[in-house]
């Protein structure tokens, strides 16, 4: 459903991203691991835009996303509406939860449908009560970001991307801000969603959740793909050897 | 010869005077502003330059010179003008260069976070602007706004240099006839004080209701 082919990315002369090529079919849940700096994040990024690249392509369903290819032409970037409209297909979960401090909960997880893909009021706010209930907030709907613990805080930045209905998740290490304690509850949530037929990139250092849920990790170390394949495989008899010095960093 | 309660009365009418002057610059400095900020942001140079060279060369000039050119200025374009328009022109352009380096410090001080979930939820440049940046820069900024706002009405004092009758210039009248100097400028100070105090607490009552919805100061 999403294919990368050759994503390259560089800041200020040092590249990132060498080359990424990744397929991801529907519903698949991918992990992303690797040494911090490798890449894995900006990968993300890429994928919903948030970062520009300077070589590749990413398909989503067969729609070349983000640019606009000229015949025989430069790529052009697509203009913003196009750009927005993209992005409502995909949901980005962010480490420092990101909501909005002026509105509540509820309003948060409203936005996106209300004002991205002009919902009605009533229903946007229907699916939002309907989310949050579901990532157990139904008694927190008017709280304030600041009035809520960072736990909870992750499980609105959830809800808020579900509200969209992406057929996408991008997860970036939504766990590594938490204190170890509030760990178990966000990730319930994103357990109750693996039923759900939503595609997810997930990056994360969470090796035991990884193994658990994901469908397949990728090894990301110096901007490039170094092994994929399904857990127990790359957890347990991983062939590379930036990969098994990485594992046997962590434990 | 002392000054009468009758001077008083006088005083206060003239700082009414100088409330309505300072308040209607707020009104329209703050509309200018507006306007003028995305400018500091604008994708096109030319933009983002005319927005330096007006904040650099509006800030940089001292308010009763502004006056003087600037009343001086429309007279000689459209003969007689009012001193008080002319005045509300003046504020207005002085206190727009400071309303609009306020917004672009509170727009700067939206964390990039925030753009990317805005971003990443897919709003229009429109909904971003007022769901997300409006409310987040309207708090921000409140503070040091306010404290612009009561410098204004201190430099509305200045206005007397173009004939404007306000406070400061039915003081320095009655001053002329009375030569109770002090007692006259007590007066006009505690005036003063009133005004400001009264944005003041205007200001207060403003920063609690957007306290009470929820901002703890550090957003993200």
């Amino acid at each position: 459903m999403i294919e990368i082919r050759g994503i390259r990315k560089s800041y200020g002369g040092v590249e990132v991203l060498r080359g990424i090529n990744l397929t991801i079919s529907s519903g698949e849940i991918l992990a992303l691991i690797g040494r911090s700096g490798c890449g894995k994040t900006t990968l993300l990024r890429c994928i919903n835009f948030l970062e520009e690249y300077d070589a590749g392509e990413i398909m989503l369903d067969g729609e070349l996303l983000w640019y606009r290819q000229q015949a025989n032409g430069p790529r052009q970037r697509a203009s913003e509406k196009e750009l927005a409209r993209q992005r409502q297909r995909m949901g980005v979960v962010f480490q420092q939860y990101n909501l909005f401090p002026h509105m509540t909960a509820l309003e948060n997880v409203c936005l996106g449908p209300r004002f991205g893909q002009k919902v009605r009021a009533e229903e946007a706010e229907r699916r939002g009560r309907e989310l949050l209930s579901r990532v157990g907030l139904s008694e927190r709907l008017d709280a304030f970001p600041a009035q809520l613990s960072g736990g909870q805080q992750q499980r609105v930045a959830i809800a808020r991307a579900l509200a969209m209905k992406p057929q996408v998740l991008l997860l970036d290490e939504i766990t590594s801000a938490l204190d170890p304690e509030l760990v178990a509850e966000v990730e319930d949530v994103i357990r109750d969603l693996t039923t759900e037929n939503i595609a997810m990139v997930l990056v994360t250092h969470a090796m035991s959740f990884a193994r658990e849920i994901a469908h397949r990790i990728a090894f990301v170390s110096d901007g490039q793909i170094a092994e994929i394949g399904r857990p127990e495989e790359i957890l347990d008899r991983p062939r590379d050897p930036g990969l098994k010095e990485f594992l046997r960093r962590i434990r | 010869m002392e000054m009468t309660s009758s001077d008083v009365w006088v005083m206060a009418h003239a700082a009414q005077i100088s409330l309505a002057l300072a308040l209607c610059s707020i009104a329209f400095g703050t509309i200018l502003a507006v306007l003028l900020t995305p400018l500091a942001f604008a994708r096109l140079a030319i933009a983002r330059f005319a927005y330096r060279l007006y904040v650099f060369v509006v800030r940089g000039t001292p308010v009763l010179l502004l006056a003087l050119l600037t009343f001086y200025a429309l007279a000689s374009y459209w003969g007689r003008i009012s001193p008080y328009a002319a005045g509300v022109v003046v504020l207005t352009i002085y206190l727009s260069a400071l309303f609009a380096e306020i917004f672009r410090g509170g727009v700067l001080a939206i964390p990039n976070p925030l753009w990317d979930s805005s971003k990443s939820l897919g709003l229009s440049r429109r909904s971003i602007f007022w769901r997300v940046v409006t409310p987040l820069v309207a708090r921000y900024s409140l503070p040091p706004y306010l404290n612009v706002c009561v410098m204004a009405v201190k430099a509305s004092s200045v206005l007397s240099i173009i004939s404007v009758w306000e406070l400061t210039f039915a003081s320095r009248e009655i001053i002329e006839r009375t030569l109770d100097v002090y007692r006259v400028l007590a007066v006009a100070s505690v005036f003063y004080f009133i005004m400001c105090f009264a944005i003041d607490r205007v200001g207060r009552w403003m920063e609690g209701r957007l306290a009470a919805k929820g901002f703890a100061g550090e957003p993200a």
